[in-house]
């Protein structure tokens, strides 16, 4: 499972941008793992993610944070998205503080993550996963500006069809550039889509599409 | 994945033009269901039998696969490397997704690559928990069920490890690979950091010129119990 890791992006794109999981391990410490993650999810709320999730509930733009909380059962995997690194410091040094004793893994720049990492005192990263890019018939990709905005959901919920409609609404005057992303955030179940990036990137593809006709 | 639906109009209500979603194209992931997009409620999602169901399982995030107990297409890999070791010093974790980004694949095709590194006698071992390993009708060749076939995913994933002297080769296999699918996959490679000097797989992946991304998926090492990764670990 690997929906966090192949966003695609320029460093300048990419470096606020973090995605935070907090995930059991089955068969090590799953059996009782519903407070720790719940520790783990309320440590993360407090240093002001941009979106919180869990896949079989959702995400905080498609219900609340207290039943994301409240269905958080053993072996749920919660995720947070962070629009900056100063968060990510502060948060690792509160997760050092107050070890929820759950894995905790972080989708990023690998170098600001490692740097996080040393600000907060933790060290060296433990694992890492590198993404080798995509191989095979690319020429059925979707422009890589439209990349950049689907692959922050990693399991495809947001289609590229829905960001170009999304594009079409914002042009013919029908919705806002906000509303249109939130529309994006809402299909990314688990909350990888970063809205503040996610918004950025919808303003820089308003000028780049055409729209043949505006009704 | 693009459009999978086209306009027909009505046989029997002159005018009057409808939607029809491309079954075959079609994953179930439930996507256009969650987001209540039908203006008049048509859309509706049989709960379609085996072999079908598969592209629930690995389509549709909400599904856990009894296997893995995960919910999602793959299974916990290195994220919970710091308390299970899974992935251990001189080892390379390579998951092969097919249909990622946002094409979709057919099991056809996620056939050919896992026969490919299966065949290829580097010693790659599966991730027995991961679903489309659960799917093989031989785990030793990488076949797939033959009902499974012409079923369709969002993505799939073939997940599992080998030594990492032979990652070189196991990356010229997927290459080859790459050539005879009809689909595209995303490739990623994981290891365990040494607590110094370098991370083992950037020197090889630079040596044979091979991309690799600037964002990484990090295990920050803070799940308890921790595995003894080293014998003079405290």
């Amino acid at each position: 499972m690997t929906h966090s890791l192949h966003r695609r992006g320029d460093f300048e794109s990419l470096k606020d941008d973090f995605v935070v999981l907090g995930c059991p391990a089955t068969g090590v410490n799953k059996k009782g793992s519903a407070p720790k993650t719940q520790k783990f999810l309320s440590i993360c709320y407090k240093h002001g993610p941009i979106n919180l999730g869990d896949m079989k509930t959702g995400n905080i733009y498609n219900t609340t944070m207290d039943d994301i909380l409240s269905r958080v059962t053993d072996g749920t995997i919660v995720q947070c998205t962070f629009d900056n690194r100063e968060k990510i410091v502060s948060l690792l040094k509160d997760l050092k503080e107050n070890r929820p004793g759950i894995s905790v893994i972080i989708s990023g720049v690998t170098d600001l993550v490692q740097q996080c990492m040393e600000e907060a005192g933790l060290g060296r990263i433990h694992s890492l996963e590198y993404s080798l890019g995509t191989w095979g018939k690319t020429e059925r990709l979707s422009d890589f500006q439209i990349l950049e905005t689907v692959t922050m959901c990693g399991h495809a919920m947001i289609s590229a069809d829905l960001v170009r409609k999304m594009v079409r609404d914002v042009k013919r005057g029908r919705k806002t550039v906000e509303d249109a992303c939130l529309e994006l955030a809402k299909c990314c179940t688990c909350g990888n889509y970063n809205l503040t990036r996610g918004m950025k990137l919808f303003k820089e593809l308003l000028s780049k599409y055409m729209v043949h006709s505006l009704y | 994945m693009g459009r999978i639906h086209t306009f027909k109009q009505h046989d029997k209500i002159p005018g009057r033009v409808f939607i029809e979603i491309d079954q075959d194209a079609c994953t179930d992931c439930g996507m256009c269901l969650r987001a209540n997009i039908c203006p008049v409620n048509a859309l509706h999602q049989p709960e379609d039998p085996w072999p079908r169901e598969v592209r629930r399982i690995l389509s549709n995030p909400f599904i856990e696969f009894a296997g893995s107990q995960v919910p999602g297409r793959g299974t916990e890999e290195m994220k919970t490397n710091d308390v299970k070791g899974t992935f251990l010093p001189g080892e390379v974790g390579i998951g092969i997704e097919l249909g990622r980004p946002g094409v979709g694949a057919y099991f056809r095709d996620v056939e050919v690559v896992a026969m490919a590194l299966m065949g290829a006698n580097i010693g790659y071992q599966l991730a027995m928990e991961n679903p489309v390993t659960h799917f093989m009708s031989d785990k030793t060749t990488g076949k797939l069920r033959d009902d499974v076939l012409n079923e369709k995913a969002t993505s799939a994933i073939i997940e599992g490890k080998c030594k990492i002297e032979k990652l070189p080769e196991a990356l010229a296999v997927l290459k080859g690979a790459a050539k005879k699918v009809n689909t595209v996959f995303s490739v990623e490679v994981i290891t365990k950091v040494p607590p110094e000097g370098e991370i083992p797989i950037k020197p090889i992946l630079e040596r044979l010129g091979f991309w690799y991304s600037i964002n990484s998926k990090n295990n920050m090492g803070l799940g308890l119990p921790a595995f003894k990764f080293y014998s003079d670990e405290k």
